[in-house]
């Protein structure tokens, strides 16, 4: 058995609140982050893999770098279907020529966030000059 | 008993090779020798840049891989492959090659005896000392250089194929070898960042010197540092003689590396940022590079690493788990392993410091680091026995975590880490490499070469 982890920020935290998913949110490192873990069956991993380019599974046997895309969906799926059973998983691969179109765009460009940086950048300057 | 190391380790092979001609004026004299003209180009797979041979040079002439001089000759490479060894006996992991495919081989013309002028960005570079010209099946020598379960039963677990980036850089390698010491008659110079990071050996060695360090710890990375890396590098040093080590170096493997690794400005700058604010004293740290496109060849790669850092000055090396891995390949454990018994089936019977011809540099193996919720810190596993509670870090896990705009909490990045990341990702428009960034910076490289006038060639 493999797992995906569905990072929950705030507004995803909101977005099932009130629901029977919020009793199954995991804290991750002490509380740090918040997700929703789903259990994945082997052909479920094999077609994630095979399907979509840089999908891994890492040693924690976490499937990981697959595309925002694909989580986003994932997401939507769990969200509208109230699950995190796997025929959630189901449901978004039976979506995956879409989600693998928006993946290639995402493979170009992803929004850099928004964050002020100059702390790093002051500290690279003091070593440098 | 002695217990104080009171000096750095030897350069592997007895003597620090150093085949850098620095007077321009000796440097066109040689070039003026030679019978043609090469473009350096890189190694290519489905049109993508894996390799470029021109790293390899330079980590050979500026003395990271000594003993070796050059382009290896065939019974040398016979040698290496059979028992990853020279043809003097010391131990070395990978076949170094000048590969060229059989169309430029009959347009050059050139033959054992000749001087080949090496061109790069238009620029020359190097020259080359035909000893031999001999041909290859690549796809025999990426086989024979990982291994093969049936051969390797130790630590090879699945048979390579081209989902594993070193297996597809020896496949892909033109099958012309043309074998000969190496010279760079035109040095280059590192491009920013990576200039303030080159500390080729006998540089690194003045390096410690000067700090008084004696006693030297690795870091091999290829990563953007999380802070259970920080946790295993500054618990690593804890190994030392009297005394936890002197210096702690991380070395930092630049090169074409795989689609979603971060790009190696970003990994080089966010190691330096450690230190710069405050993280692990600048004093005991320092961030170096070496000049290499790693076939992540995991037990294989990290006897590489081994021979870098001992030449460097190197005097403790810490492995991981999964040491420079990638995919299911080898035993998760397999460099480690080989650091503690050796691996026979690859002609080490016994620890790469243990055999004749060996390495001097001590190995530090080490576990795995976690953070616990319930020590509330990252732990070391060996110490640590809340199994059921336990995070393991996942690099894979973090950049899945950038990936979605997540601010990565400080329990697994350093806020000045996470900004230096986006440093990049501004200047590249992406956190990790892809398509774009690779062949972007394979036009560029890592160096700029000033110009030289040299004789026309047909």
């Amino acid at each position: 058995m493999n797992y995906l982890a569905v990072l929950l920020d705030t507004k995803r935290l909101s977005d099932i609140k009130g629901s029977p998913l919020e009793g199954k949110v995991t804290d991750m490192f002490g509380g740090a982050i918040k997700a929703l873990v789903m259990e994945v069956s082997d052909d479920q991993t094999s077609k994630i893999i095979d399907n979509l380019p840089g999908a891994r599974l890492d040693a924690r046997f976490f499937i990981e770098e697959v595309p925002i895309a694909f989580k986003r969906a994932l997401f939507e799926k769990i969200k509208t279907m109230k699950s995190i059973g796997p025929e959630v998983i189901d449901a978004v691969l039976a979506d995956l020529p879409r989600i693998k179109e928006l993946a290639a765009k995402e493979s170009e460009s992803l929004p850099v966030p928004d964050i002020d940086i100059s702390e790093a950048l002051e500290l690279q300057k003091k070593a440098t000059s | 008993m002695e217990v104080k190391m009171k000096s750095l380790p030897p350069p592997h092979g007895g003597n620090l090779v150093d085949r850098v001609v620095r007077d321009p004026e000796r440097g066109k004299k040689l070039a003026a020798g030679c019978s043609a003209v090469y473009d350096i180009k890189p190694t290519l797979y489905k049109e993508m840049p894996v390799r470029n041979v021109y790293r390899e040079i330079m980590s050979i002439c500026y003395g990271f891989f000594s003993p070796v001089e050059g382009s290896m000759t065939q019974a040398e490479l016979e040698s290496l492959l059979e028992k990853r060894r020279l043809l003097s006996g010391w131990i070395f992991p990978y076949p170094m090659l000048f590969d060229i495919s059989k169309e430029d081989y009959k347009k050059l013309g050139v033959s054992e005896g000749d001087r080949l002028l090496l061109r790069l960005k238009g620029q020359p570079f190097a020259v080359l000392d035909i000893e031999e010209v001999y041909e290859i099946n690549p796809g025999e020598v990426a086989t024979r250089t990982f291994g093969t379960p049936e051969a390797n039963p130790e630590v090879v677990k699945v048979p390579f194929d081209f989902k594993h980036p070193g297996f597809t850089i020896y496949s892909s390698f033109n099958p012309i070898i043309l074998a000969g010491k190496y010279r760079i008659i035109n040095e280059p110079r590192l491009r920013k960042p990576f200039d303030r990071f080159w500390f080729p050996p006998a540089k690194s060695r003045e390096e410690f010197k000067k700090r008084g360090w004696t006693t030297v710890i690795a870091h091999q990375t290829r990563n953007v540092p999380h802070t259970g890396h920080e946790a295993l590098l500054r618990n690593a040093a804890f190994i030392g003689d009297i005394k936890p080590c002197d210096g702690i170096v991380v070395n930092c493997i630049v090169g074409a590396k795989r689609i979603g690794d971060y790009p190696d400005e970003a990994i080089v700058e966010a190691h330096e940022m450690v230190n710069l604010a405050g993280y692990v004293n600048p004093k005991r740290h320092l961030v170096t590079i070496c000049l290499w496109d790693m076939r992540y060849g995991n037990p294989i790669e990290s006897l590489l690493h081994g021979i870098i850092r001992q030449n460097m000055g190197i005097s403790f090396h810490m492995f991981g788990r999964d040491h420079a891995a990638l995919g299911p390949y080898y035993d998760m454990y397999a460099a480690q392993i080989l650091w503690e018994k050796g691996i026979p089936s690859f002609g080490l019977e016994a620890p790469p410091y243990a055999v004749e011809y060996g390495l001097h540099m001590r190995p530090q193996n080490m576990a795995e680091f976690w953070y616990c919720p319930h020590c509330a810190e990252v732990t070391y596993s060996e110490n640590c026995t809340h199994k059921d509670e336990l995070q393991r870090y996942s690099g894979s896990f973090i950049r899945s975590l950038l990936a979605e705009g997540v601010f990565p909490p400080p329990v697994i990045m350093r806020r000045e880490v996470y900004q230096v990341v986006v440093k990049w990702w501004k200047e590249f428009g992406y956190p990790f490499n892809n398509k774009r960034y690779l062949i972007e910076r394979e036009k560029e490289l890592e160096v700029d070469l000033p110009p030289m006038e040299i004789p026309k060639f047909k």
